[in-house]
């Protein structure tokens, strides 16, 4: 036996260490993705009432459905104001939080907790607190009749989703981004500060772009999460209301396929989500990655 | 450093403070809501400050409603995702990362791939394959021919059927099939260094043995953060185990939860009842926080390197 050789040589056993994983990804990631697409150029009758090719027409009948377009347009509204929010907020609580402060230490500790609740619990909760009757603009709403009503106004409805989405989003975004924060080493304080740059300057100067690694992966992480967490959001706050005015895609598709049965459709639609966030994974690794500096 | 900086410390104390508002207001208006009774709600809305009805509401919940059996669906679901996912994605970072395989790259890329498309995107089409997990394997035999031949020789086609819809594994399969744990411990072996391997192999250990004994306990951190990072995942997942399980004493607490809320306008819901199902359904997770946060916020940071 060679002692040079750094690796194990066996025929079998990494295949069978790697078997039960494998299988499960195959059975439940790589056959439900190419069954969505597979599925995009079929007619599929519910409850297995057989299926007949359609070529693009499944296609044609979504991408000339005003209601899918629609859907999509709140999509990217909510992608670009919620996940910027859900990337801005932690960023500066996590460079407040990297200073030596009494108040720090505490945030660290509780900005996280937001990880243990679910979407769909932070959901009712947020239905009841911005509930416009019994809820936190219950008595303003008493002075000022229709000033906040999430039941009847599309853009309060809007609103509250993307605060209860800042708020689940907090934790990680937060943890990333304070650990980026953390691994500057001192010296380059120090230089940036003989050179004459106060702590406020520092923070553009040295930690925003030091840290543009972790920023990157947040967005990214951050547009695919907005896209698909909001599911629960949507589902325990609004249920797509008022008025279809927060029906997003993700939801759009549950609504198409589960309560509709139109399997055609909502495959559909999920081939083309899923075709949306890989290419808008695509596009930041190619656009953001290049004029990111990794070196330290 | 010596330097003034009052101006930025006040300003991110002042910063910090209305993050702490921002995440414990929402859980102390739960709690403090869960804590008064129905008509005080109808009479002042949301509780500002905290009554004593807490214990009587979260008897409601548990006598009134599914939660409790549903919490335990829950703890089976989050608890069974954060084992098998602990354990198949070491076995498989562990085959990537020491074996000479040539098509390791292959494996690895076709894993990591799963991080692309999370599980609520690819829901419809998971559903069908959960309701029949033999369908794949009934389609390849019919679009090969196979089945064809044997419908030849015996008479009828294979057609096999099984269900894992309304069962603990349907519930838990497709959140295991994730690659982030892959991921996470692949980075871990690749920061050992190369000599431990070399002197393993010196002492004559096997690749089991220096699985075992060597490679286990070192990874004991990773595992404990990963563990968390997947029971919490599994824990709050929504989407999967709503459409998964379809009777009300298969599906979790959040999904639970979420029922409680009457679908219908009308009378006011019960909210304290409910805010007292949503600390219920929190507590778990929450104490896991509280206890194991160095774990937690490790694996977050560990996840995404």
């Amino acid at each position: 036996m060679s002692s040079e050789s750094s690796l194990f040589s066996h025929r079998w056993l990494p295949a069978l260490l790697l078997a039960p994983l494998l299988l499960l990804i195959v059975l439940f990631f790589y056959v439900p993705v190419f069954q969505a697409f597979y599925w995009s150029f079929f007619l599929e009758q519910p409850f297995g009432g057989g299926s007949e090719f359609v070529g693009l027409q499944n296609f044609q009948r979504v991408l000339s459905d005003a209601e899918f377009w629609a859907a999509t347009g709140r999509t990217v509204i909510f992608m670009l104001t919620a996940s910027a929010l859900a990337v801005v907020v932690p960023l500066m609580l996590a460079i407040a939080a990297d200073r030596k402060i009494g108040m720090s230490y505490p945030a660290r500790n509780i900005l996280v907790w937001p990880k243990g609740i679910a979407g769909a619990s932070i959901g009712v909760v947020f239905a009841f607190i911005f509930n416009p009757f019994v809820g936190l603009m219950g008595p303003l709403n008493a002075l000022f009749p229709g000033l906040w009503n999430p039941g009847i106004d599309g853009t309060d409805a809007f609103i509250t989703l993307v605060a209860a989405h800042v708020w689940s989003g907090i934790p990680f975004n937060f943890v990333i981004l304070l650990a980026g924060l953390r691994s500057i080493p001192p010296t380059m304080y120090q230089a940036a500060a003989m050179d004459g740059a106060g702590p406020w300057r520092r923070i553009f100067d040295v930690q925003l772009p030091l840290i543009m690694p972790q920023l990157f992966l947040t967005f990214v992480l951050e547009f695919t999460e907005s896209i698909t967490s909001v599911f629960a959001l949507i589902d325990t706050i609004t249920g797509g209301g008022p008025g279809g005015s927060t029906t997003l895609l993700v939801y759009k598709i549950y609504v198409d396929g589960f309560r509709g049965f139109d399997l055609s459709g909502a495959s559909t639609q999920t081939a083309i989500l899923m075709v949306f966030v890989l290419l808008l994974a695509a596009c930041q690794f190619y656009f953001l990655g290049r004029r990111i500096n990794y070196e330290r | 450093m010596v330097e003034n900086a009052r101006s930025i410390n006040i300003a991110a104390s002042i910063l910090l403070a209305i993050g702490i508002l921002y995440i414990v207001g929402p859980l102390y208006l739960t709690l403090s809501t869960a804590s008064q009774s129905y008509e005080y709600m109808l009479r002042n809305g949301l509780a500002w400050v905290p009554g004593t009805e807490l214990f009587a509401n979260m008897g409601k919940v548990i006598h009134d409603t599914r939660i409790p059996i549903q919490m335990l669906n829950s703890m089976i679901v989050a608890f069974s995702n954060a084992l098998a996912t602990c354990i198949l994605s070491f076995l498989s970072a562990y085959a990537i990362v020491y074996f000479r395989i040539r098509w390791a790259g292959v494996a690895f890329a076709l894993i990591l791939a799963t991080i692309m498309l999370p599980l609520d995107i690819r829901v419809i089409t998971t559903y069908q394959v959960a309701s029949n997990i033999f369908s794949p394997l009934n389609a390849v035999l019919d679009f090969t021919g196979l089945n064809s031949l044997i419908e030849m020789m015996f008479g009828a086609p294979i057609q096999l059927e099984l269900s894992v819809l309304d069962t603990h594994f349907g519930l838990i399969a497709p959140l295991v099939a994730h690659g982030t744990g892959t991921f996470l411990f692949r980075q871990f072996f690749l920061t050992l260094p190369k000599d431990l391997f070399k002197a393993a192999r010196m002492d004559g250990a096997g690749p089991l043995r220096f699985l075992i004994d060597i490679l286990l306990p070192l990874a004991r951190t990773s595992f404990a953060s990963l563990f968390v990072l997947t029971f919490l995942s599994g824990w709050t997942q929504y989407l999967w185990p709503l459409v998964g399980a379809s009777t009300p004493d298969m599906q979790t607490a959040v999904v639970g939860l979420a029922r409680l809320v009457p679908d219908a306008d009308g009378q006011v819901p019960d909210f304290p009842m409910i805010m007292a199902g949503a600390v219920l359904v929190s507590l778990v997770p929450l104490t896991m926080i509280a206890l194991l946060q160095r774990f937690l916020v490790q694996g977050l940071v560990l996840s995404e390197k």
